[in-house]
């Protein structure tokens, strides 16, 4: 019941509900009214019955006394007036008929009189009533009569279905007249919602059409709209104001990416440079190394040999000259080398590893002291130095370094080098030092310059790119170099091989900084 | 058994006079024969050109090689020779005046046997080449024909 009535509408479960209600009330008050009426009916025919009794007693009492039977038959047949009675008997104080009456089909009677009381058989009221007269008991009446009970109630069925079916009419009638003052706010406010959920057009608003719940619901819902409208409108600013903010963040990453291509690009070009420019250092290296040299050498080889095919024939003086031309040949020659070291350590990829100071330092002693047995040098080199490094650069840079150390202290009585390291906040410092030649730092800042020279080609031999080729080294490290010295007292080189954010040093040490 | 011949490969007049008088001068009496570009040299091993008709039976015991040379490069002169059967096995000396590691490494692993520096110092330039001479022409053992 309950779910068929949930399936139906508003309009069909208000009609629902009026007509049921109606059809309640109207059965309950049909069955109170039938009730009583059926009471009623059964008491007033009982009384009637019963006076009826009292009646024929009083009036055949005399006969009684008398015993006369014709009389008391009289006053049955006066009976027949009364059609609803069916059949009546007079039983004497003996409990013999006296007299008797039947209605419209004869009937039997009791064989005896029974004591006072009324009761119902089928459709039928049987009354027994003693005739007294002065205390004495002169017989006994009995009766019998309709009782239509089941007549009525179908009767009254009959009516009752008449009037509920008019009833219904009428309240079906009126209900669908009148239901519309319900459910017609409501079905307004319905339409309203779904046209908002279907467009949502949240700027619609349901009509108050009552002052009831309903008006109290649609205002409810109009405040509800509003704050979906505000609501929404709101997060559309917001969107539109994110929608903004997402597009400039595109543009400024496209602008990015732009740049970064437009670098990307320039940092193209410039690597195409460097490596044409590269290149053609290379090619230029390449050609001193081969052709700078080949005429070096044939000077110098024809100079031979014509000193070697001709001895008688060219004077002392001629031959003085020649190996003067022989020996510049082959100082070019080790400048031309010199170059190509200087030039090699710029190229090329700087390859650190774990590199032994100490026992590339002992390599490198050792060649010299190979190189010319013959000298006497107290050299120390520290053990354990070691330092992340490229070790061929680094080894190129100690052949230097102690090579120096090694031609200007060529002169001293007892000379001597150092190759150590000290730590400066933690840093490594790795220093060469002699007690040689030395150099005035007034020209310290000359030093580390290709092809500057300190002390003149008779005093010591040189190309003057030695220290330029360190430098250059200790740059590729991000390291530093400087170095401190007296004339006659030596000289000490001092270098770093990491970068250091460190200030230079005293302003009094010549230095060259990455 | 006729006498070793060494060939020389060598585009400068200067270096080729120089070089043959250090051999002469290391008493090297062996018959040179000096080719001036790497194609002649070529020509030459396999009696091409110039050299149709050669004898090939008789090669050069050893081949002194300069890297830089007109027309054909020395490291490509070294790879024809080393790629072809009958030139294969001949001791190759690449003489040059390049210091560079890059033109040594490419020259052995194009199948040079030696790498030898022409330093501008004439006595250590003869040294080196009669030196080069004694050692490739007496004391190697040329492999046996195949």
């Amino acid at each position: 019941m309950r779910r068929l009535l949930a399936t139906l509408s508003v309009r069909q479960k208000l009609l629902a509900v009026v007509l049921l209600t109606t059809l309640t009330a109207l059965l309950v008050a049909i069955a109170v009214m039938v009730g009583f009426d059926l009471r009623n009916y059964r008491q007033s025919l009982i009384s009637d019955m019963t006076t009826q009794a009292d009646l024929l007693g009083r009036t055949t009492a005399p006969a009684l006394t008398f015993d006369d039977p014709r009389v008391a038959q009289e006053n049955l047949e006066l009976l027949h007036y009364r059609p609803q009675i069916r059949a009546a008997a007079i039983y004497s104080a003996r409990g013999k008929i006296f007299a008797s009456y039947s209605g419209r089909d004869g009937r039997e009677f009791p064989k005896l009189p029974e004591a006072d009381g009324t009761r119902i058989e089928g459709n039928e009221l049987v009354l027994f009533k003693r005739i007294v007269d002065s205390r004495e008991i002169l017989g006994t009446v009995y009766l019998r009569a309709d009782y239509e009970l089941y007549d009525r109630l179908v009767g009254y069925l009959g009516i009752a279905a008449i009037v509920a079916a008019i009833a219904m009419l009428v309240a079906y009638v009126l209900s669908r007249q009148l239901q519309h003052i319900v459910t017609s706010p409501l079905l307004a406010i319905a339409d309203v919602a779904r046209e908002v959920t279907e467009k949502r057009a949240f700027s619609l608003r349901a009509p108050k059409l009552s002052k009831d719940e309903i008006g109290m619901l649609a205002e409810s819902f109009n405040t509800m709209l509003a704050e979906i409208e505000r609501a929404t409108r709101d997060l559309q600013a917001s969107n539109e104001v994110l929608g903004r903010e997402i597009a400039e963040h595109n543009r400024a990453e496209q602008e990015i990416l732009r740049l970064n291509a437009e670098l990307e690009q320039r940092v193209k070009e410039r690597t195409a440079q460097l490596e044409f420019t590269n290149g053609e250092l290379e090619a230029f290296c390449y050609s001193v190394s081969h052709d700078l040299r080949a005429p070096l050498r044939a000077i110098d080889g024809f100079s031979q040999a014509l000193l070697e095919d001709f001895p008688k024939d060219v004077p002392e003086e001629a031959q003085r000259y020649l190996s003067r031309i022989r020996s510049s040949t082959q100082r070019m020659g080790q400048l031309i080398e010199d170059l190509l070291n200087l030039s090699r350590v710029s190229r090329g990829g700087l390859e650190r590893r774990d590199a032994d100071i100490s026992e590339l330092a002992r390599q490198v002693v050792t060649e010299l002291q190979g190189r010319e047995p013959q000298r006497k040098v107290d050299i120390s080199i520290w053990d354990g130095m070691r330092a992340n490094a490229d070790s061929r650069l680094l080894r190129a840079a100690l052949e230097n370094l102690i090579g120096n150390a090694w031609k200007f202290s060529s002169k001293t009585d007892q000379p001597r080098i150092e190759i150590g390291s000290l730590s400066d906040d933690g840093r490594a410092v790795f220093y060469v030092r002699d007690n040689g030649a030395g150099f005035d730092m007034a020209y310290a800042n000359k030093l580390f310059g290709a092809f500057q020279r300190l002390h003149s080609g008779n005093e010591y031999q040189g190309t003057g790119i030695g220290l330029a080729t360190v430098q250059r080294i200790v740059q590729r490290h991000g390291g530093r170099i400087w170095a401190d010295a007296k004339p006659g007292k030596g000289a000490a080189f001092y270098f770093t091989l990491e970068s250091d954010g460190v200030e230079r040093a005293s302003p009094d040490m010549a230095e060259a900084q990455a | 058994m006729p006498q070793k011949m060494i060939m020389v490969v060598e585009d400068n007049p200067d270096d080729e006079e120089l070089t043959l008088r250090a051999l002469r001068q290391a008493k090297i009496a062996n018959e040179i024969v000096v080719t001036r570009d790497g194609n002649e040299a070529l020509e030459f091993v396999f009696g091409r050109g110039q050299y149709e008709g050669r004898n090939l039976e008789r090669m050069p015991a050893v081949i002194l090689l300069d890297l830089k040379l007109p027309k054909l490069s020395g490291l490509e002169v070294l790879k024809q020779l080393r790629s072809d059967p009958r030139t294969k096995l001949i001791p190759v000396v690449v003489l040059t005046s390049s210091s560079e590691d890059e033109d040594m490494l490419r020259s052995y692993q194009s199948g040079a046997n030696s790498y030898v520096r022409k330093p501008v110092e004439f006595g250590s330039f003869a040294n080196a080449v009669s030196q080069l001479g004694l050692y490739w022409l007496l004391l190697n053992e040329t492999p046996p024909r195949a």
